[in-house]
This record gives structure tokens, sequence and C-alpha cells, in this order.
């Protein structure tokens, strides 16, 4: 543990620590482009030069490591000076387009020259080396070799990260660029990733292209609902519009890396139709809009009438292993403690089974829901049962009458998605008195007794717990839709139908409730579940 | 320590350098101005009011009326939608819908920019923001139409602007700093004499270098 001394502060540093991370965790900002918490160094852009006493040069705070008695001044004019003239030469050929930058907003050319650079620029626009812009690099990225500052980040993520090695550099001097052989596209299943790991505009998303400008933007932490791996990301909205998913760090989960599934999964929210209100069947079997309220305590009713005419068997509760532990919780309290259920499942397709399952060696998990293991947790498996197919079977033979289904569609598409979702269909037509919970619309809900609206991924506060058992909280970005209702909230009401129990108001609430009750969630603050999240024995 | 007020008694003074001349002649001094301007009017030489709308008044070179989008030497708009003027405004009256140039060099254009005039409070800032000189202002203050909709200023109209010799063009900080042209040709305006003349002390030349002194810390 060597001790040095930073801008007069003295730190104590871990062994093998560069002076940059050592920096970072104290709070002094030095300023980079070319190195990145999860990249192998390279040292090559310059930006990072500190003076280190006794050095006879100026050295690159990335690539030099912390030892005893080292005195590091960052903030000295020398320092200054030398950063501004590396700034000066990085915007010599810089085409200075941020206008039409989607970059433009977060750029760190931006950045740092309103902190080092302020110079008047000595080349005019006619003069400097021009490059190939707008090329098209795949189905995620678009190349401006202009913008760039020639950082190698995106080279050493796809020779060290991905194994792919599509990108690099070409040419000589001046016209070095970023560039793949003939123009081939990035095609790997991580390839978004260069486009945040670019500090500049050279490497920017096709999909988020000219959408919208950055400083427009919100963002709501959140965790990724596409995979059971759980990846940290932020939501960056607008106006109740989602327009990009981005990694948030999360060194013990994602890293800074998100899949390219992953990152466009927000697609799937707004393709087809939301439910924007109550719907009960009418006698003649059409589904009519109803009220809250009023479908509330006829719920309550209708389940306490068939657990007291058939018993407490008759009815099944069947979870999504997309919702949160905060719903499932509920709706395995409501279900078990007010009508005595025993029979609960979440799995439409051996979820339990492939929760842990790689898809490939860097995130990517064949269970494309964000819950299984959470689901798991609560004890929503029912041995017994036989899975879906036996509660399809039983509900047929008229052994279970009734059930509380929730169900939302995958976020990332899988061909046994549509077999999956037939089989809850399957099961809704089967049972005499069925109650749906779903995000959107589809045919096979108009044979649901009734159909309740619920929050989709991106407008439920709560918490998931990944394929480890780590849980994680993940915020709320838009509110619901239409009359759409977090599915917590809608079993709160009708825990609450009764009058019997003062009701939870807020995911917190239900949180505490769960760590009382839960034997493994037990002893877990709600404050544990933020970055990077608590692992709970699995 | 509290001053006391310093007193000064005007009668005094008044009542000692008042004379009959100045009692008398003082007014009639006063009225021959008045007098001046009466005959001027009944002559005819200067107007006390204009016949709106046959004439106008001369607004000033810096009059911030609707608003003109300049174009390129082809025609195509010189806006890049860059949304300055967008995340400038107060009033947040202007929609940009961006979409690909086939030029790479240029990249993007406003497949959609529309101003809602009705909101528009004329502040300039969009002016003041833009980087490309590609939205400037004129002095036309005419903005009536029959519907809300009409009031709707989409690219087409802001760019091709039938009445804009009539007013002529207004506040434009950036002239001289880039080439852009307006898509149609002005024409003199007539000048109008007027009871009072509109004199400017400044000109657009004196805010056009505004530097910004960064934080120093």
């Amino acid at each position: 543990m060597p001790k040095f001394t930073i801008n007069g502060q003295e730190v104590e540093a871990r062994d093998g620590q560069t002076i940059i991370q050592a920096a970072e965790e104290i709070g002094v900002d030095i300023p980079h482009y070319c190195y990145h918490p999860d990249l192998p160094i390279d040292g090559n852009c310059r930006m990072c030069l500190v003076d280190v006493e006794r050095m006879p040069k100026l050295t690159p705070a990335c690539a030099t490591v912390v030892t005893e008695g080292m005195v590091v001044r960052t903030n000295n004019e020398r320092v200054k000076e030398a950063v501004r003239g590396v700034l000066e030469f990085l915007l010599v050929n810089h085409p200075v387009d941020c206008p039409v930058c989607d970059q433009a907003g977060e750029c760190r050319l931006q950045d740092y020259y309103m902190v080092y650079g302020l110079h008047t620029s000595e080349i005019p626009l006619g003069m400097k080396v021009r490059k190939r812009k707008v090329i098209d690099l795949g189905p995620m990225v678009v190349l401006d070799q202009e913008r760039c500052v020639l950082c190698s980040r995106c080279v050493r993520f796809c020779d060290h990260v991905t194994g792919t090695g599509e990108l690099q550099f070409f040419g000589r001097g001046d016209h070095v660029a970023i560039g793949t052989f003939e123009d081939r596209p990035l095609e790997n299943a991580y390839s978004g990733n260069v486009v945040d790991i670019c500090p500049v505009g050279a490497l920017t998303s096709r999909d988020f292209r000219f959408k919208c400008r950055v400083w427009f933007l919100h963002g709501a932490d959140s965790v990724c609902g596409g995979c059971s791996t759980g990846c940290s990301v932020r939501i960056d909205h607008r106006d109740g519009t989602i327009f990009r998913l981005l990694p948030r760090r999360n060194p013990e989960v994602n890293k800074s890396w998100l899949c390219d599934e992953g990152r466009m999964s927000f697609h799937a929210l707004s393709t087809g139709s939301r439910i924007v209100q109550p719907k009960v069947k009418g006698p003649a079997g059409v589904p009519t809009a109803a009220r809250w309220d009023e479908v509330i305590a006829s719920i309550n009713s209708r389940l306490k009438e068939t657990a007291a005419a058939h018993g407490s068997g008759s009815i099944i509760g069947i979870g999504s292993a997309s919702a949160t532990n905060e719903a499932l919780f509920l709706f395995k309290r409501y279900l078990s403690d007010r009508l005595g259920a025993t029979r609960f499942e979440f799995r439409l397709d051996g979820e339990d089974r492939r929760v842990a399952e790689r898809e490939d060696d860097l995130l990517r998990r064949t269970d494309k829901h964000p819950n299984s293991m959470g689901a798991m947790k609560l004890g929503l498996m029912d041995a017994e049962l036989g899975g879906i197919e036996g509660a399809i079977s039983a509900a047929r033979a008229g052994r279970i009458k009734a059930g509380v289904i929730i169900y939302l569609k995958p976020l990332v598409a899988r061909p046994g998605d549509d077999a999956a979702e037939a089989r809850v269909a399957e099961l809704v037509r089967s049972l005499e008195y069925s109650v749906v919970l779903a995000a959107h619309e589809a045919d096979w809900q108009s044979a649901a007794s009734v159909l309740l609206p619920i929050a989709a991924w991106s407008e439920e506060e709560g918490t998931y717990t990944n394929y480890e058992g780590r849980i994680q909280f993940a915020g709320r970005a838009l509110a619901p839709d239409g009359g759409s209702r977090p599915a917590w909230q809608v079993f709160a009401l009708l825990l609450g139908a009764d009058g019997t129990e003062p009701g939870w108001t807020s995911p917190e609430q239900v949180f505490e409730s769960m760590a009382e009750s839960i034997p493994a969630y037990r002893n877990i603050a709600r404050s544990q579940t933020r970055l990077p999240g608590v692992v709970i024995a699995v | 320590m509290k001053k006391t007020p310093k007193v000064v008694n005007v009668s005094e003074r008044a009542e000692r350098e008042s004379s009959f001349a100045k009692e008398l002649l003082g007014p009639l001094v006063g009225m021959s101005v008045t007098f001046a301007r009466m005959m001027n009017n009944v002559s005819g030489k200067i107007d006390a009011t204009i016949r709106y709308p046959e004439e106008r008044r001369a607004y000033s070179q810096r009059y911030r009326g609707a608003h003109i989008l300049t174009a390129r030497d082809d025609g195509t708009p010189r806006c890049v939608a860059c949304y300055m003027c967008a995340t400038a405004c107060p009033a947040d009256c202007i929609y940009i819908e961006p979409a690909e140039h086939p030029d790479p060099l240029i990249e993007k254009y406003p497949a959609r920019f529309d101003i809602d005039m009705l909101r528009c409070v004329f502040c300039g800032f969009c002016v003041d923001a833009c980087p490309e000189e590609a939205i400037i202002m004129s002095r036309e203050t005419e903005i009536c139409a029959f519907t809300r909709e009409e009031t709707l200023w989409d690219i087409k109209r802001l760019m091709s602007r039938a009445e804009l010799p009539e007013f002529g063009l207004g506040y434009r900080p950036n002239a001289e700093l880039v080439d852009s042209r307006v898509a149609v040709e002005l024409k003199e305006i007539p000048k109008h004499t007027m009871a009072g003349r509109i004199t400017l002390k400044e000109d657009a030349h004196m805010i056009r270098h505004v530097t910004f002194e960064p934080d120093k810390d």
C-alpha cells in the first residue's frame, strides 16, 4: 500500500494502482482519451501527463504505477501547458462540425477544450487534412474518420474484449485513420460498445443517429431486462420516449459493456399497442373497459368465492420472470395469505434450468428474463404440478378453476417465445376464471376474464435478482402508459381490498416487507441494491 | 453618521432671477416651436400619422420580425438541424426533425423546421445561437392568418418569403461572417417622411464580437 502525495494531498493507493486510478478515487480529475478502466493501458493520447517530482519529464498518469513517496502534481503551469499543447495538436485536423455531430454535448474534446484549451485555432478549415465521413460500419455504428483522435480505445475493445479484431489503424502520419478492412461491417454482438467508449464523435450510434441532442435527455438508472445477466444500464428518455440505453459501469456484472441485443431491447417496448385500461369479459364474452376500483373489488370477491367453493388448491398463480421482486412478492402474498393458494409457477420454458447458462463468453445468457432467480427465490416453482403444461392439464381436468397470470413479453426475442406465449394463452383459455396482467396487447387476451394493464419494464421501479443472486435496483424512467399501474401496486390494491391491511404505497415499503419475511432477502437494506448490487446465496 | 440633507430654496433664486421679459416672452418662445410644428403639419411637410397599411414605418436595421431561413447557393437550406435555436428558444416554439443529407460533408439537414409564430416572443435568441447563420430575422411584422394552422410556419414558408422585399431584412448580427444568402431579391424600401426621425446610436457591428470569459479557477 504505497503512500503518495497528489496536489499536496497525502493518499494511500493500492498496490499496482496507476496514478490516474488513484487520483480518480479521491476525485482528482486527470484529462484522458485513451485510458479506459476496462481496457488495457495504451498511453498514446498524452492527455494525462502529470508532473512527478524527481522525474525529468512529464509522465503519463495512466501508465505510471504509484510508488512509495511519489509526489505528483496535476494542476501546475507545466502540466497545463503540456495538456493545452496536446489538445491543440489533437484539434489540428478536427473538422469542428459539432452542429451535426451526435457526440456534441458529451464530447471529451468539447469538455477539455473548455477547461484546458481555449486557444484560437491556427489552422483554417481549408488547410485541414480531410478524411472520409459517414462510413457505414454495420447495424450499430457510423464512422467519421475526421473526428477521430486516434486513442485506439475501439481497436483495443475489438482486440481484447470481443476478440474479433475488426478495427485497425490505416495510413501514416496526418493521414492515419481508424477503419475496418474494406469497410466491412462491425458485426460482433457487442459492437455498440465502441460508440460508448469513443471519447469523441468518430464512432456514433446508427440507431440513435440524429434522433435527439443529448442535452435534452434525462437519464434513469436501471437494470437491463434483456437477459438474466442484469447489466446496469441508464435509460435516456425525453417527453415519454426512450431514445437509448447506455451501460453503466458495474465492475461486478458488466464492467462497462452491454450487448447489442440488450442495447436495442427498448424498441420492443414500443412495438405493438399497449393495454390502456382494465377490461372485464362481459356476459356475452366481449371484453369491456372497466374502472380500476370496481375491477379490484370484483377480482377479490370472485377469487374468494372460488377458494371457498373449490378449496384453495383450485387457484393457481403464474408469475413472470420479467416482473420485479416487489411485484412477485406481493403477488405471492396476496394469493397465499388471502386465498390460501399453494400452486405457483413462473417457468414457461425451463427458465430455472437456463438461468445461469451462458450464450457467449462475455455477458449474454440464454434465459431472456431479468428476474428468473428472483422468482425462484420467492418460491414460485411447483415441483408437483409439472410446469405450465401440468397446469394446463389440471385446468382442463377441472382441478384448477381460477388463476392470476402475469405475462410480460421478453424484451429480447428468441424462437421459443411464441411457444411460451402460446402455453400461457392455452392456460388462460382452459381456466374458468382468469386474471391476466400484461403490458402489451395480444389476441389471446380476449379469453381472459379480467385483463389488467401493468407497467412495462421502463415504467416500474423495483429490484431484479440476476443469475448469480445479485439483487439490483432499477429505477423508473417513464410514467406508466395510459391507465396502467405497476404490478406491485395492483397486488397492493388487492391486498387492501378487504380493508384489513394498511397497504403498501411505495416499492421501498414492499422491499422492506420482503426483507422481513423472505429468508433469502433477510437483512438486506434497499440501499444495498444500488450499484454494484448485493449478492444472496443461490 | 447620518448626513443632514442640503436644502436648496428654489423660490428665492427664481425670484432673484425673474424679469419682465422672461415672464412674458418665455411662453412665446415655447409656443413658436408648437406653431412651427403645426405649420409643418398643416402644409403637409411632415406627416403626424402614416397611412397604414399603404405606408409603413421604417423600422431599424436590427428589428426582430418574422424569421427567415437562409439558403445555400443551390437553394437548399443552410440549416443543419443542430437544435441550437430550439435549445436557446425561451418560448419553445421551434420544432426540428433532422434527416440524413446525401452529401457527407453536410451530413444533416432539417426534414422539418416549424416555428409556431403565435408562441414566438421574437427575442432573437435563435439568431444569436445559430452557428451557420441559417436563421435570421426580417422586419416583417404582419403575421396574421385566419386559422392557427397558418401561423405554424414550415420550412418552405420560412425560406421562400414572397413578402420579404416589402419589409427587408432585420436582426442579422453575423451577416459578414458567413456567405449565407436569402432566397429572394430585396428591393429598396421607399422612405417615408415621418414625424420624428429614428436614429440608431449603435449598430449591429458593435455587438458582433461578444466574448465569453470562462471561469478561471
